[in-house]
């Protein structure tokens, strides 16, 4: 195996047999030690993603389904497609909300062949529409990992370096059909910085491991529909720590202001909207609305590239949207109950601590229940309690 | 009309900086905070009467700590009910333990906390983030069946602070996704991260102009839930400025720059960001290549 010199050897633990770790119970079920698998790579995911590290903020993400016949297997319900896409339009929902600059692409692969479903936009309404139209699509063939590649990299290697490239590839198929010797193109995509992951629906593909591994993305195959629906949220949704070589830069970007007139209003002029260029089915006439600060060309939604001068439109609540991947709530102390030697109550939200456990903010040292902690590390990424030590200073 | 089985919390968050309120008992004698707490309690009272299932929670905000005045930890256990009672007027005793509750909390807030520190500014962010676990927790302790429809309404008095804009911030966000409408009700100066946060939320924003008809105002304006407010004819939707401020000047810009790695905003481009420290890539204009005249022989 000398094409392999990144496996590590045996005295430093990478070589062990995996299998061994997996230990049935009395009733030859693996469930339990799969379980406890998972739950400790979630824990160490939460407490690696507390750190200084930098992110890829921008992120222009290009998503590849795979449409060949091994997605009309039913294992996942009612089939793989309409599971795959049902997750997928979850996934965009989530995935701007987090990223709010962002910008998402669909890639379709069957029959050999790979075609664009969804050109990279940042506009998720656009994607949501496309997908549901993509649940009729006909599964057959097979894919072709290479062209939704090519597809997928013409585009990408335009976009300026301060930016991350993502591709996210979810096959389902154990086979590929390609027209050029795949390992060149592991290697295109890694002199171009594109970060490739794969998510597997059937079983591990060693192409696959080497493109992941070589890309410097992950590679995980599902074990049912709750696991990938847990890879694509908790994994794929969190900006990835840049890469040292993206470059750093001042990104030009206009704020316009919303003017909202009524009827009204004497100086009230209807104007179109440049949405009328996508061929959407709006009239496009309509009285408010955002005005590019260079060009007074007129949008109906944030976030957008102006078409006429090319500005990026956003608007100040979607930055602070992102802060709280910069500005990371660490992780609170588990502590037993026992430990109070009262009943107490929940800082925020007033209810008796019942559970095993509590938990301890370690700037402000007030006790949280066990609800509490997950609704503020998973939505409200702020401490109530810190907020008033701040000002107590 | 709602169902049976949904169940709508209103959250009210009272800002009671005393400092505010201090020299507005010296400006205005009339409308002081008893006052101001008389209405919030009228408020309170045909928010509960309204429907049999309506829950009720009231937060106090002040400069040092924000404080529930209702439910109360204090007087949780059943054998204080009995001191609560009603008196004797034949009020909903719901009602009546409610009332007595919150003054009996707010004079012990007001008199037991000393003003430390220098910060004077309400801790509106942390108030707002507590009313969301709070909401957070009564959902998760619903019987099956039962849906709950929440909203906060927020009665400010003082000006805003401008090192809470980031927690405000993920404290809107995270209302937004549970889709929680934040309403307010503006006493005095105008506040721009309220207007947002009821643009982002979908509630309403209402500055008052008499302080006096505060009971009014919160009745005819703030009482009806999301349905109904569709059908009356309510205060237009203020112009929220969605500029962003500049981090060297703090002046309002419409084109900026972005830094990529910690997205701060300048106004002028220049060639370290002062957040991170970041050395950034300047765009040299391309080097036109002189072309080669061939010299005609003369």
């Amino acid at each position: 195996m000398e094409d392999e010199p990144e496996r590590a050897k045996r005295w430093e633990g990478g070589y062990e047999r995996t299998w061994e770790v997996l230990k049935e119970d009395e009733s030859g079920s693996l469930k339990a030690s799969v379980e406890e698998i998972l739950f400790q790579s979630k824990r160490e995911r939460l407490i690696k993603s507390c750190g200084q590290v930098r992110l890829g903020m921008m992120r222009h993400l290009f998503v590849v389904i795979d449409c060949s016949r091994s997605m009309e297997d039913q294992d996942l319900k009612p089939n793989r497609l309409t599971a795959t896409v049902k997750l997928m339009e979850a996934f965009i929902d989530e995935y701007f909300d987090q990223n709010p600059i962002s910008q998402v692409g669909i890639i379709i692969t069957k029959n050999k062949r790979a075609e664009k479903l969804t050109d990279l936009a940042g506009n998720p309404k656009k994607h949501i529409a496309a997908l549901k139209k993509a649940v009729d699509t006909v599964c057959l063939g097979e894919p072709s990992l290479y062209n939704s590649l090519n597809l997928a990299l013409q585009t990408l290697k335009h976009m300026p370096g301060h930016t991350s490239r993502e591709i996210l590839i979810i096959l389902s198929s154990l086979t590929t059909c390609d027209p050029a010797n795949i390992y060149e193109m592991i290697q295109t995509l890694k002199s171009l910085k594109v970060r490739v992951s794969v998510i597997g629906l059937s079983a591990e593909v060693r192409v696959c491991t080497m493109l992941t591994r070589e890309t410097g993305g992950s590679y995980h195959v599902i074990l049912d529909e709750s696991h990938f629906k847990e890879l694509l949220l908790m994994l794929h949704v969190k900006p990835p720590p840049a890469s040292s070589s993206s470059e750093c830069s001042l990104i030009r970007m206009g704020f316009p202001q919303h003017t909202c007139s009524s009827l009204t209003d004497q100086d009230a002029k209807p104007s179109f909207s440049m949405a009328l260029l996508d061929g959407s089915n709006d009239p496009g006439l309509s009285l408010g609305g955002y005005f590019c600060p260079q060009c007074h060309s007129k949008y109906m939604e944030l976030p957008v590239e102006c078409k006429v001068c090319g500005l990026t439109l956003v608007s100040a609540p979607h930055l602070a949207r992102a802060f709280h991947h910069l500005f990371p709530l660490g992780v609170f102390i588990e502590s037993p109950l026992e430990k109070l030697q009262e009943s107490r109550f929940c800082s925020s939200c007033q209810g008796e601590l019942k559970d095993k456990s509590m938990f301890t903010c370690p700037s402000c040292h007030s006790i949280f229940c066990v609800e509490c902690n997950d609704f503020i590390h998973d939505s409200l990424h702020c401490c109530p309690c810190c907020v008033h030590s701040q000002n107590t200073a | 009309m709602a169902s049976e089985e949904e169940i709508s919390l209103l959250v009210i968050v009272v800002d009671v900086n005393p400092i505010w309120w201090g020299q507005q008992a010296q400006r205005e004698p009339q409308f002081t905070l008893s006052k101001c707490m008389d209405a919030v309690m009228v408020m309170a009272n045909s928010h509960v009467a309204m429907n049999r299932s309506n829950k009720l929670a009231v937060i106090a905000s002040h400069c040092q700590d924000s404080h529930f005045l209702y439910p109360s930890t204090n007087h949780r256990t059943g054998d204080n009910a009995d001191d609560v009672c009603s008196g004797g007027d034949g009020k909903y005793e719901l009602l009546s333990v409610a009332n007595n509750v919150m003054a009996e909390e707010i004079r012990t807030l007001m008199s037991k906390i000393e003003v430390k520190g220098s910060s004077t500014d309400t801790l509106l962010a942390g108030s707002l983030a507590k009313a969301l676990c709070y909401i957070n927790r009564v959902s998760k302790e619903l019987e099956a069946g039962q849906e709950i429809k929440s909203r906060i309404l927020v009665i400010k008095a003082a000006d805003d602070c401008a090192l809470q804009y980031m927690h405000f911030m993920n404290v809107i966000f995270a209302a937004q996704k549970q889709n929680i409408l934040m309403d307010a009700c503006v006493l005095e100066s105008d506040s721009g991260l309220l207007q947002q946060a009821c643009d982002i939320t979908g509630g309403l924003y209402l500055k008052i102009p008499q302080k006096l008809a505060l009971a009014q105002y919160l009745l005819w304006v703030f009482l009806p839930d999301a349905e109904q407010r569709s059908q009356l004819v309510l205060p237009p939707p203020a112009h929220v400025d969605y500029r962003a401020a500049c981090f060297c000047h703090r002046n309002l810009i419409e084109i900026g720059y972005v830094c990529s790695v910690c997205l701060s905003i300048f106004c002028n481009f220049s060639p370290i960001c002062t957040t991170c420290e970041t050395a950034f890539k300047i765009q040299l204009p391309q080097m036109v290549k002189g072309k080669k005249k061939k010299l005609k022989a003369s």
